[in-house]
């Protein structure tokens, strides 16, 4: 299986203590490591307002991994540890790496573009982006 | 022959009055709104009255939508129509590839106060954009970031 990206967040509830999130951290990372997967991003957002109630809390301490794997379990086997923790209340997987393929692509597409573009349209415009290309011109061969 | 001396004295209106004359009834609102369009003000009233016997109603309701498209009347009723500004959508102005759940600050501004995301026929995001900007807000919902409903 190729490698997936994914967004993992949780919310802890506000009163756990910051040990026990780092260490809810530490097992998750362990988890992705075993299976051969890579964690890229760990944020602590903190504690910060849901915008609704969950499990009878308003506010949650926010965590995001970004969490690089290519074995279909692992998302599986970090939910279900989530699931098991007390402390965590919420938690949420997005699979990433199709948005992210799809925005390269856009980037690339309009980079290309934009390669193409400046000099037939650029002195159509106005005298000052007139003046831009001179100066431009010189520098691209 | 008083017709063919206005021909050729008054170059453009009376050429239509012997074309009307002749030609059968049915076809002469097409006749005229033709050439009705480009100068609206001489031959309107001339020929109006003429035909206002049979056809005329017709003849009268088609030519009037021409003159008014061209100018006379046009003119008074497009001030009076309010212009709208173009919607353009603002991901695009900001050439935006990825619209981000975890930014809610950003996707606020697209819900209403009930949490209903507003339809891009009121904001004006491009129905590209607003796939994206939907299931971006759908993700926040979901991890709490945004409300499903009011906000409490």
């Amino acid at each position: 299986m190729e490698e997936r990206l994914y967004d993992l967040i949780f919310i802890c509830r506000p009163a756990t203590p910051e040990e026990e999130i780092d260490k809810i951290i530490s097992t998750l990372e362990n988890a992705v490591t075993e299976r051969g997967g890579k964690v890229d991003k760990k944020e602590k957002w903190g504690a910060r307002k849901m915008a609704y109630r969950v499990m009878r809390h308003r506010e949650g301490y926010y965590v995001l991994l970004v969490v690089r794997s290519s074995q279909s379990d692992t998302v599986h086997e970090l939910e279900r540890r989530l699931k098991v923790n007390d402390a965590v209340i919420k938690y949420m997987t997005v699979r990433l790496d199709e948005d992210m393929k799809r925005q390269k692509r856009l980037q690339q597409r309009r980079e290309r573009k934009a390669a193409r573009r400046p000099r037939p349209s650029r002195p159509a415009h106005s005298h000052p982006g007139a003046e831009q290309p001179a100066a431009a011109a010189p520098q691209q061969p | 022959m008083p017709d063919e001396t206005k021909n050729e004295s008054q170059p453009n209106p009376p050429q239509e009055q012997p074309k009307a004359a002749e030609a059968p009834r049915a076809e002469a609102p097409h006749a005229e709104s033709k050439p009705a369009e480009p100068r609206p003000h001489s031959p309107r009233p001339s020929e109006g009255r003429p035909r206002s016997e049979g056809r005329g109603g017709d003849g009268r309701g088609g030519e009037s939508r021409g003159p008014r498209d061209a100018g006379r009347e046009g003119g008074k009723r497009g001030r009076r129509g309010f212009f709208r500004k173009k919607k353009v959508c603002r991901f695009c102005v900001d050439r935006v590839d990825y619209i981000d759940y975890k930014k809610p600050e950003q996707l606020m501004t697209f819900i209403q106060e009930r949490g209903k995301i507003v339809p891009r026929r009121i904001t004006g995001t491009c129905s590209r954009h607003q796939r994206w900007l939907a299931e971006a807000i759908k993700r926040a919902r979901n991890i709490a970031l945004m409300p499903f409903g009011g906000v409490r």
